[in-house]
């Protein structure tokens, strides 16, 4: 090709290829929001439309109708307050117990360290299912089997790796010039924590609180074997056996679909607000290690 | 560091302060009692007998040697081991072609790059329970099932996605890639970030094409982060629960009973805890292993960084 063919060639080509882009952006859309979408209009469809031959995508006119009874004749309401008390009460424990161990990492050296470190990273890779066998068995013991504070000590337990390795990056970042300064000043390392390092550290301390939640909102092997009694569950486990009213089967689906997108809002609402900051913290976490 | 040599750091509260240990105290509480305790009383579980219903138990291998002599237990590792393959294949195939359509899509300048993000990246924050439901009703053969209705219409047969053995496992592999490539995607879309553009140039004036530049610029330099997150979509895939148990607990005819299913199934339905401890210790194994492979490869990215 010379270099005249080129000038004109180079402009359609780019036409092209961002013709090619947007096609493989709305592919992608599609793929991705195609179910969420299908099942949210499921859920505005009335219970009897469920049995329409050829069922169709758009309901027949939207109706909240499942979203009422879902929210006024079931336990979701229930569900949905102990999904939310069991994932701030870890949240919050986890956080509290976490960023005094990460400032230690951070701030300290001690022979412990590395070691200390490294394992936390192994347990952030096991499987909860691994310790919710010995789990079962010393609740059962204790009588804290079908207890909220006995899932909240495990929440917070399986956060810690994650939530410290976190918070560390984040204390890392602030120069220790500033907190040693306070230090010379005459304040005590409780102070220089809580004047300097956890005001400067806000960001992480965000990022901590989202990863929390999300990963709170979805625990699912702690409850599912730890709890029993459906007073308790979070709706991450109740919804398996979602059977509003007395009947079963093909009627339930609407209202299954509903009380799914109950469930995912919160999660989905969060992230689309935060997701610049969730995606920031995420690679930056991810790719340093 | 610094040791402040003032009237106040004499003091018994401030040495408290000094020690590491008062820092780390809780955190170490919790992990020694809520992790550490469980995962070595899980091994000590898995050399007895013990049951769920009976307090009683002696030592022995037989749980050992049960488990591996059942074929179920190969059956079991066989399906995870396809699940996490599969996820692996599919999310680095996909996760790819999506990080580099958005990065051209940026240099290019091209408009709705957040809208493109933000919904791939919506079903990553969808609880796996979820995830599992939203696809069962999708891919139902009842008479909501819209996407088997579109089937039929087209070729004549529905598609049993959930209840034909041969075809569930690889419909839970397809819900957990839904839900997991985001994160693939974002990880190779630093990664690319961190290419330096004269490579490219380079690579241009040298007369490579964009397959070349891709063959030889993009993925030896993104070669770290791709073996970071194989490992990272290995051991989740090896590791998932919820979705499964929200799609098809196990079944159809086991076909996609993954080893955590396995465990759960050996423990709280036959009461069998002895021998779900000891599938549980080969679980807890294989991911051991692949973090250390993880671990492996962190170690020699820094060298290279």
């Amino acid at each position: 090709m010379t270099r005249d063919d080129s000038e004109i060639g180079s402009a359609t080509i780019r036409r092209l290829g961002n013709a090619g882009l947007y096609a493989a952006y709305a592919v992608a859309v599609v793929f991705a929001l195609f179910p969420i979408a299908a099942v949210l209009m499921l859920s505005m469809k009335q219970a009897s439309e469920v049995f329409n031959w050829p069922p169709s995508f758009f309901p027949e006119t939207l109706s909240l109708q499942t979203y009422i009874y879902v929210l006024t004749e079931t336990t979701i309401g229930r569900m949905l307050w102990n999904s939310i008390f069991l994932t701030l009460a870890s949240t919050a424990g986890c956080i509290l117990i976490s960023a005094p161990a990460a400032y230690a990492f951070s701030r300290m050296r001690f022979r412990a360290q590395k070691p200390l470190l490294l394992t936390l990273l192994v347990y952030q890779m096991i499987s909860s299912m691994v310790i919710a066998l010995p789990l079962y068995r010393y609740y059962e013991a204790l009588g804290l089997l079908d207890s909220h504070m006995g899932v909240i000590l495990i929440y917070i337990t399986v956060e810690i790796p994650f939530t410290v390795w976190l918070l560390k990056g984040f204390f890392d970042a602030i120069p220790p010039s500033l907190d040693e300064a306070a230090r010379i000043d005459g304040a005590s390392r409780i102070q220089s924590f809580r004047i300097i390092i956890l005001p400067l550290a806000k960001p992480g301390l965000a990022a901590a609180l989202i990863f929390n939640v999300i990963a709170g909102w979805s625990q699912f092997i702690i409850p599912f074997i730890l709890l029993q009694r459906a007073e308790l569950l979070p709706i991450s486990i109740g919804v398996l056996n979602f059977a509003p009213g007395q009947t079963e089967g093909e009627i339930t689906i609407p209202y299954l679909a509903a009380a799914s997108i109950i469930a995912m809002l919160p999660a989905l609402v969060m992230f689309v607000i935060l997701q610049r900051f969730i995606v920031q913290a995420l690679t930056g976490g991810a790719v340093k290690g | 560091m610094i040791r402040v040599q003032g009237p106040k750091s004499s003091s018994l509260w401030s040495r408290i302060q000094d020690s590491p240990l008062f820092w780390l105290l809780p955190a170490l509480v919790f992990l020694l009692l809520f992790y550490t305790w469980p995962l070595l009383d899980v091994i000590r579980l898995s050399f007895t007998n013990a049951s769920l219903i009976s307090p009683d138990y002696t030592y022995s291998l037989d749980s050992y040697r049960r488990v591996f002599r059942d074929p179920a237990t190969w059956r079991t590792l066989k399906v995870t081991l396809i699940f996490a393959a599969g996820s692996v294949v599919l999310k680095l195939v996909l996760g790819m072609l999506l990080a580099l359509a958005i990065d051209a899509g940026v240099k290019r300048g091209l408009h709705g790059i957040v809208i493109v993000r933000t919904s791939i990246l919506a079903a990553w924050v969808i609880p796996g329970v979820f995830v599992g439901i939203l696809w069962k009703i999708l891919l139902s053969t009842s008479s909501h099932g819209l996407l088997n209705y579109w089937i039929e219409s087209l070729s004549g047969t529905s598609v049993g996605f959930l209840t034909d053995t041969r075809l569930a496992l690889g419909t839970t592999i397809l819900a957990n890639v839904w839900r997991g490539v985001a994160f693939t995607m974002i990880l190779l879309y630093a990664g690319l970030q961190r290419i330096p553009p004269e490579l490219y140039e380079a690579a241009k004036v040298d007369g490579a094409g964009a397959f070349a530049r891709f063959r030889f610029v993009t993925l030896p330099m993104l070669a770290p982060i791709i073996f970071i997150a194989l490992v990272l979509i290995t051991i989740g895939g090896i590791n998932t629960f919820d979705l499964i148990m929200a799609m098809t607990q196990g079944g159809p005819a086991q076909a996609t009973e993954v080893v955590g299913m396995r465990v759960y199934q050996q423990v709280f339905k036959f009461m069998n805890l002895g021998r779900g401890a000891a599938i549980a210790v080969v679980l807890l194994a294989v991911n051991l292993l692949m973090t250390l492979i993880y671990l492996r490869l962190l170690r020699l990215n820094r060298k290279i960084d």
